[in-house]
């Protein structure tokens, strides 16, 4: 007897999402779909008739998780729209505070799927592992960007500052220092991966990749006519497998069209159809990477780990410390569409603007990684049994964040005195 | 830990000076704050610190990184003008990459530290890397501004010309090469910043160590040693012999006029504050209605 099941929420990924899938009688996903729960707040609406330095520092706020990445793409997005040129030691520092948090992000994300590969006996030194891969990361990102989280030197035009010589030498020490634990972590991570008992085949899909470069992104790579964002109402409603069973037919196009209303993000499709962006995206495009399905996935994404501590060990070396990071720039636009593309951890972030002659923002747009990934999420849980689709999901690493987890705490008596989901 | 709310909780006063040569030819008076901060980056206490260094305008000091004595010497002696050094501390654990930061402000400076390092907010990943809070006795600041207004209007000549600025028996001396100006500190009210007008903290009583030249004979300074960080400091200092220790005077030119000005200071502004919160304005002080003790600092 086919049936559908829900997994509402979704767990250990950042935000809040629903998976709904229509399984046949041995529990085989005939059709998933992923949708997001989390609520809009509008965010590309609030910078509108706002100066451009605004921007960067709004959007930085879609997420606690991958603000360096938005921060990114907002200033790229502007910068080519005032048709700023970024001096060289300001785009170097970009690239390394963006290297930086790939590290710390893809480590948050280790410990997020912990329990689904590391033993038990190994869990806690993995975690200290992680914890201490990320505190050097973010020492990289704070002393660079100015905050590790929602960094502030990030500006239009380049970096707010550079570094000393003393810096430079700090963050090569750390790095370097860090590489045999990061490597013995990668590796550690890789052998629980490989070992795991999954069906063959878990998570793959029939979709192409999407990426714009090895690290930090490209805008020569990506072509805008080739986006087309729908509503989420005709994705889901569209997509429903053919049943025998009447009742059931009936029964599902209802669901299809409660999902579309529930929905909170659009569905993009690139060249019409939906894509996975991520690690593993960027391996296949440009590190010969032929794996798929969710193990690869899990492998990319670790990999990535080394290849971002490599590219920061490269580019500390071409920091001229006396060097300006910032360019002159005027406020006035001439409304060219300015597109900013950064290779986030989660994949390919989007974001373009306008910049009015008067100097004010009159267009911006964001397409971020996981929305890209959301269509496809659901497809690449059809064909194994539902009992692994949350495996599937984890793979990608989604986050849809903005949902805070509060907790009040009694300052005496310890005590939890109020625990519940507080939507931003 | 004494408690004491005219010069703050402190553990010992003491008067000493510096014993470098280098140090007290540069220095406003024992050279203490100097000697400090070179001899704690010497120590590996700090590993460099926030001062105000020479300006683009002669006497308009600006935020400096010191990370050597050469850049430490360069920020000696007093500058009667306000300095931000605050507003670097959180550059200097990002693009100077310093860990271990020695500071030093003015009692408000040394109140905005403690602040910051209770509420970090903005300031992540920077308190943790305050090692060190020197403090400066300070009764009032004056804008650049009030400061050019002296030395022009009142001194007849050019900050370029003045060679040292003083404050010292209830006078602003201005020095130039050949000649010295007095004006006494009654004709300079008025010009000082209106915060000031507020302030209850005469000795910077939150800092490690405190110190200036009340109390302590010409050249000399006293020190009140408040924290263990900064008790073990001085001690240490005074060890290797950075620091040479001479007997306090506890008379009415030594401490008596350190806890008389101090208090001085304390009742005056209270009764400025208390006119205006009766007026019904927002400041961040206590009213003495309010206060058990109307000495204490808050």
């Amino acid at each position: 007897m086919s049936k559908t099941i829900t997994i509402s929420p979704t767990s250990r990924q950042e935000g809040h999402a629903t998976l709904s899938l229509e399984v046949d009688d041995e529990g085989i996903v005939t059709t998933g779909r992923y949708y997001s729960i989390t609520p809009v707040r509008g965010i590309e609406k609030m910078v509108l008739g706002r100066r451009p330095e605004s921007a960067p520092v709004l959007v930085q706020r879609i997420c606690g998780v991958c603000p360096v990445t938005h921060t990114l793409a907002s200033v790229e997005a502007i910068d080519d729209s005032l048709k700023i040129d970024v001096p060289k030691t300001g785009q170097i520092l970009r690239e390394m505070c963006l290297n930086a948090h790939m590290i710390n992000s893809h480590a948050i994300h280790h410990f997020l799927v912990a329990p689904d590969f590391v033993p038990e006996e190994d869990y806690i030194q993995v975690v200290k592992n992680i914890s201490e891969i990320r505190k050097q990361a973010q020492y990289v990102e704070d002393v660079i960007g100015g905050e590790g989280i929602h960094p502030s030197d990030i500006r239009i035009g380049g970096m707010a500052h550079n570094i000393t010589k003393n810096t430079k030498n700090k963050i090569k020490t750390r790095i370097s220092g860090l590489m045999g634990l990061l490597e013995k972590h990668v590796e550690q991570m890789a052998g629980y991966i490989e070992a795991k008992d999954f069906p063959k085949d878990l998570g793959v899909h029939a979709q192409p990749v999407l990426a714009t470069s090895n690290t930090y992104g490209s805008r020569q790579n990506i072509n805008l006519q080739s986006i087309n964002e729908i509503m989420p109402g005709s994705w889901y409603e569209d997509k429903y497998t053919e049943q025998e069973d009447e009742e059931f037919a009936k029964e599902t196009k209802k669901t299809a069209k409660k999902i579309g209303k529930t929905a909170c993000s659009q569905i993009p499709l690139y060249d019409d159809t939906p894509v996975e962006t991520g690690p593993r995206a960027r391996a296949k495009k440009y590190r010969k990477f032929d794996d798929v399905g969710v193990k690869a996935q899990h492998l990319a994404r670790a990999q990535e780990m080394l290849n971002a501590a490599e590219c920061i060990l490269d580019l500390v070396d071409k920091v001229d410390p006396s060097a300006q990071t910032m360019a002159k720039y005027s406020l006035e636009g001439t409304d060219r569409l300015g597109v900013g593309v950064i290779e986030g951890p989660r994949g390919t972030n989007l974001h373009t603007a306008k910049i009015s002659p008067e100097g004010y923002i009159t267009d911006y747009n964001c397409i971020v990684p996981t929305t890209w990934n959301i269509p496809t999420m659901g497809m690449a849980t059809e064909g194994t049994h539902y009992d692994y689709a949350p495996d599937v999901i984890r793979a990608y690493d989604p986050c849809l964040s903005c949902a805070t987890h509060m907790v009040v705490v009694d300052d005496e008596s310890k005590e939890v005195i109020k625990d519940d989901m507080v939507q931003l | 830990m004494i408690q004491d709310s005219v010069l703050g909780p402190h553990q010992e006063i003491l008067t000493a000076r510096a014993t470098d040569k280098k140090i007290l030819d540069k220095s406003q008076d024992g050279g203490i704050v100097t000697a400090l901060l070179v001899y704690a980056l010497e120590k590996n206490i700090i590993d460099g610190t926030v001062v105000a260094g020479p300006g683009k305008e002669p006497w308009k000091p600006e935020p400096m990184v010191a990370t050597t004595k050469k850049d430490i010497l360069k920020s000696a002696g007093t500058k009667y003008t306000m300095c931000p050094n605050v507003a670097l501390i959180k550059e200097a654990t990002r693009g100077y990459g310093l860990e271990k930061i020695g500071t030093v402000g003015t009692p408000c400076q040394v109140m905005g530290i403690r602040k910051m390092q209770t509420y970090p907010l903005g300031a992540r990943h920077v308190t943790d890397k305050i090692a060190l809070v020197l403090g400066i006795y300070c009764m009032e600041n004056f804008p650049y501004d009030s400061l050019k207004t002296f030395i022009q209007d009142k001194a007849g000549t050019t900050p370029d010309k003045v060679t040292k600025m003083d404050i010292s028996k209830g006078k602003l001396f201005i020095r130039t090469a050949d000649d010295e100006t007095a004006i006494p500190i009654k004709q300079t009210h008025g010009y000082e910043q209106s915060g000031c007008q507020y302030c209850l903290d005469y000795v910077a009583e939150l800092s490690d160590v405190s110190c200036g030249s009340v109390g302590a004979k010409p050249g000399w300074s006293t020190i009140i040693k408040r924290t263990d960080k900064g008790a073990s400091l001085i001690d240490s200092a005074i060890e290797d012999g950075v620091l040479e220790v001479t007997e306090t005077n506890e008379g009415k030119f030594g401490l008596e006029m350190l806890r008389k000005l101090s208090k001085n200071k304390k009742t005056q502004r209270q009764k400025n504050i208390d006119k205006k919160l009766d007026m019904g304005l927002q400041i961040p002080f206590t009213h003495s209605k309010f206060k058990e003790d109307i000495l204490e600092n808050r």
